[in-house]
């Protein structure tokens, strides 16, 4: 697995000697709480009533168990014993005392993880598919493609203040398991004609209040050349993005302002001036030592004779939750941490430690995370799956539940957040308790239900089967429903069912939608394709008859 | 996972940044210590000939377009970039545009600098500058030349190793 080089691991030390000597000026009043504030955000620190909240990059969901136990040591050391894996690939700490940052960094840093970038107006954390490498099909691994991405981006002199954030997301599978057109940009790695690699690059997409699904602004760009068509596409929202109205930072704002064919012109007329410069062409001898980094560890296997254990629980969890993997004699295994009525992602670091031991032991000592906030062993024998959900039961680790309409992507909303305008976690538990019938669950299939207590969206409802959005009306809690949002085959922004619902009602509303659903399914058909077929009416009849 | 405290220091910063209608600085002294005036854009578009006869330096706010600039650049005496906006980031695509793609040979001053921004402002291409008051007394070693490695390429990289 790809580890950072000693002189890597002393950029990220040097990194933290200088921010701790800003939180020493901060400190001594020698650096107001303005200038600290967008100085700390770039190392990852958010100011929270109590505590603070870090932020640590887990560069494109990969991590090896040594990380993961450092995560868990950190948890321990730092915070009350848990972290929270977030939507984005990164992990999240909630009780930070600021005088401990720097040695909490410092403890990252010896295994390779940092907090560089995780927040303010910058380029955040790349993500990536969580199965890189591993699914049949798969143009490449989108991986060292965003190793390098990321380097380029490390402390980048020209794009480290732009007018908001800026999120990026490479995708090189079939399906699109990053969303990358709600990214700022998203990347997606094609073939032309004769064969040759390069990106369709989409700039612009983004949820929250005025979610958008991002244009394409070039439909093939020579692998060789992205970082020069990337550093037009910033210099360009750098210059010209709008930094007045707080609302308004994203780049999506300035392409929908502009148009995206003036904007694709404008960064097409940078770019031709610089797509020839050979200090900006992407290093193809790098590129290969990192696609030797990430290559897969495993080879194909026979197993003769091999039949897999029969039982009821576990052919349920492995329904779910067990996916083919490319390299025959091995299966990827999704593991939720999340019990029903909890947060998605909260994960102990007595969990963690069990995770890096399971991993070790089944999984070649790797994990990925993902924007479901579960963690996935990209490698197991296909002859120690069923040893593996022992193992995984043993620790209440192997819900039946996963990946069923009843694990919910839920915020923290109204519960633990200021900015909710309603709960999440509760209608969550509630259309868990109305959907409690195995049999039940196990027909309805793979039904995605998102809850977002605002319209930040950190839930992504826009882009679920079912999507409930908290809003307040007349003091009461109220909620917006979208239905067949999705992004694996293509993306598309769920559309608005009508009225919103009280908080009473709501889980009402979900059951007539799924029921209309199950009426009107023809054979295996998901929830979206019944969407296109039958349209909006009957979903909107049923829900306010 | 964000809350209201980030979002109202956010919001303070913005309104500060909106209302904030400070005159520009009229003059500067470059690297030999010599004073030079300092014109606006507008000011230099209008009067190009008079102005590069009388050796004037340019300031540039962040708003402004540098690109009006591109043609006259050589007859400009001093560019002095504006930084004194800490989250104001378009001074650096200024600079690298004024720097590296049209390639001045003149001075580029950052002025109004922050001690926190100098790596990056020297590394877009700015050549010498001046610290905001508040910064006086602190190691600006520290912050000019705080790594020993650097992952893109830029207008200026001396003293770092290049990994890319």
């Amino acid at each position: 697995m790809y580890q950072y080089s000693p002189e890597d691991t002393k950029f990220l030390v040097e990194r933290v000697d200088q921010f701790e000597k800003q939180l020493k000026r901060h400190l001594d009043g020698d650096l107001d709480a303005a200038k600290f504030r967008s100085l700390r955000l770039r190392n990852g620190l958010y100011m929270e009533l109590h505590a603070h909240m870090l932020r640590v990059a887990i560069p494109y969901g990969t991590l090896n168990t040594i990380q993961l136990r450092a995560l868990a040591d950190v948890a321990d050391k730092y915070d009350r014993g848990f972290g929270h894996f977030t939507t984005r690939q990164n992990i999240q700490y909630n009780w930070i005392q600021l005088p401990e940052i720097a040695n909490l960094l410092r403890d990252l840093s010896s295994v390779g993880l940092h907090a560089i970038q995780t927040s303010g107006k910058a380029t955040r954390n790349i993500t990536a598919d969580p199965l890189s490498g591993l699914t049949e099909g798969e143009i490449a691994d989108a991986r060292p493609y965003c190793e390098l991405i990321r380097r380029w981006l490390n402390l980048h002199p020209e794009f480290s203040w732009l007018p908001g954030k800026f999120k990026i997301a490479i995708n090189g599978a079939k399906l699109d398991e990053t969303a990358l057109r709600v990214h700022d940009l998203g990347l997606r790695l094609v073939r032309n004609k004769e064969g040759e690699l390069g990106f369709t690059v989409y700039v612009g997409g983004g949820l929250g209040a005025a979610a958008m699904v991002a244009a394409e602004t070039a439909s093939f760009v020579p692998v060789e050349d992205i970082l020069s068509y990337l550093e037009s596409a910033m210099r360009i929202y750098n210059l010209k993005g709008r930094r007045d109205h707080l609302k308004k930072l994203r780049i999506k704002f300035l392409v929908r302002q502009l148009g995206a064919e003036e904007y694709s012109r404008l960064v097409d007329e940078d770019w031709k001036q610089t797509r020839d410069d050979l200090e900006l062409k992407l290093n193809l001898t790098q590129l290969s030592e990192l696609e030797k980094d990430f290559a897969l560890p495993i080879k194909p296997l026979v197993l003769d004779g091999f039949v897999d254990k029969v039982d009821f629980n576990y052919s349920i969890w492995k329904k779910n939750n067990v996916r083919a993997h490319k390299i025959s004699g091995h299966s990827i295994v999704n593991i939720s941490l999340t019990k029903l009525g909890e947060a998605p992602g909260d994960a102990t670091s007595e969990q963690m430690r069990i995770l890096a031991d399971l991993a070790d032991q089944y999984s070649y000592s790797e994990l990925r995370t993902t924007k479901r906030q579960t963690i996935v062993f990209p490698h197991v024998r296909k002859d120690q799956v069923f040893d593996l959900w022992k193992s995984l039961e043993k620790y209440g680790l192997a819900s039946p539940h996963q990946g069923t309409l009843a694990q919910i992507v839920a915020c923290p909303g109204g519960d633990y957040c200021d900015l909710a305008k309603a709960v999440s976690i509760p209608i969550a538990t509630r259309v868990q308790q109305r959907f409690n019938d195995m049999d039940k669950l196990l027909d309805i299939g793979n039904l995605n239900i998102n809850i977002s207590g605002c319209e930040n969206s950190c839930a992504h409802h826009h882009v679920a089967d079912i999507g409930l959005l908290g809003m307040q009306k007349n003091g009461e809690e109220y909620y917006q429903i979208t239905v067949a949002g999705e992004t694996l085959q293509k993306t598309v922004i769920g559309k608005k069912l009508g009225p919103s619902v009280s908080g009473d009602n709501v889980v009402d509303a979900v059951e007539d939608i799924v029921n209309v659903y199950l009426d009107n399914r023809e054979e295996e058909e998901k929830f979206t394709e019944v969407f296109k077929r039958i349209g909006i009416k009957p979903f909107k009849e049923k829900v306010y008859e | 996972m964000s809350d209201s405290n980030e979002l109202t220091a956010a919001s303070a910063t913005l309104e500060a940044k909106v209302t904030e209608s400070r005159p520009l600085d009229t003059s500067v002294l470059n690297k030999d210590n010599e004073s030079i005036e300092l014109v606006s854009v507008e000011q230099w578009i209008e009067n190009v000939d008079e102005f590069s006869k009388l050796g004037v330096g340019v300031i540039v706010k962040p708003s402004d377009d540098v690109k009006l600039l591109q043609d006259t650049l050589n007859n400009v005496t001093l560019i002095a970039l504006d930084f004194n906006n800490f989250d104001d980031g378009r001074g650096y695509s200024q600079a690298y545009l004024i720097s590296k793609r049209w390639k001045y040979a003149g001075e580029i001053i950052g002025i109004n600098a922050h001690l926190d921004q100098l790596q990056f402002m020297l590394r877009s291409g700015v050549t010498s500058y001046k610290l905001l008051q508040d910064y006086e007394g602190f190691d600006e070693l520290d912050y000019s030349n705080g790594f020993s490695i650097c992952y893109q390429a830029a207008a200026n990289n001396s003293g770092l190793k290049e990994k890319f």
